[in-house]
């Protein structure tokens, strides 16, 4: 369990810079193309959002990996579970960091 | 007196009769308190695992240029866009808040100490500290949510 409290009191910090870089200003303006592009080309800032990403898929994959092995034990199940929600949260990780790299080059 | 291989026998014909599945993990009505707050923790974790994978695949549409993201904002900034957000805020509010309580209870913090079982019975570590923890991320969840109506409604 100490992952999963560690991701996830990190990503409550990481999260609340995330949010209150919404509010800086009125919230349909910060959600503009060209303010979000501003965001993503900012380095500090592209680095809180990939740790955001890891933060959250870790903490997400594995408490959806802990209610899964609640409903049922056995070795099968429990490998298959590991298994799947490694792959899934590796998956989104990737995608969500082609995203970050792509947007943080865009003009 | 049953040998042991009466025991097994008995323990494997029953092996499943104890099983409820997700019918027992749904069902908020049994233990009290912390098993609502169970309930609720498991739902708004799921709930918002959900969510994190949409807002991933809905942010990538940035990559494909300023009138992608438009259509993609154009789905999400309406009054249901809206009210599902103000969902989100409060489901990852309690989440959070809840996410506490059960770090100080794991590290053995407002559990109480192990005392003798007197009638009635109430268990030790289910006190005011912990009920108000509940109470506590209950109250925060519907704060964060006014505060996050008032900020989204405002822009319409």
């Amino acid at each position: 369990m100490k992952i999963h409290y560690i991701s996830g009191i990190a990503a409550l910090f990481v999260v609340a810079v995330h949010i209150i870089m919404r509010l800086v200003m009125p919230f349909s303006m910060s959600l503009e193309y060209e303010n979000v592009i501003a965001n993503y080309q900012n380095i500090a800032y592209a680095v809180l959002l990939e740790s955001i990403l890891v933060l959250i898929a870790i903490h997400g994959f594995n408490g959806l990996r802990i209610i899964l092995l609640e409903f049922r034990q056995n070795i099968a199940w429990e490998n298959g579970v590991t298994v799947f929600t490694l792959v899934a949260m590796v998956a989104l990780i990737a995608y969500g960091t082609r995203t970050i790299i792509i947007a943080n080059g865009l003009g | 007196m049953k040998s042991f291989n009466e025991d097994r026998i008995y323990s494997n014909s029953n092996k499943r009769e104890n099983r409820e599945g997700l019918k027992a993990w749904l069902n908020p009505s049994r233990y009290g308190w912390e098993r609502i707050s169970y309930w609720l923790q498991r739902l708004t974790g799921v709930f918002l695992l959900i969510y994190f994978v949409g807002h991933v695949i809905e942010t990538s549409s940035l990559v494909d240029g300023k009138d992608a993201w438009n259509a993609m904002l154009e789905l999400t900034q309406t009054t249901w866009g809206h009210l599902f957000l103000i969902l989100v805020i409060g489901t990852s509010t309690f989440h959070s808040a809840n996410g506490i309580r059960l770090l100080f209870t794991e590290t053995g913090r407002a559990v109480g100490k192990p005392g003798r079982p007197d009638y009635p019975y109430s268990p030790v570590s289910l006190n005011y500290r912990q009920k108000s923890g509940i109470w506590i991320a209950l109250i925060l969840a519907a704060t964060a949510m006014l505060y996050g109506a008032n900020i989204l409604f405002a822009g319409e």
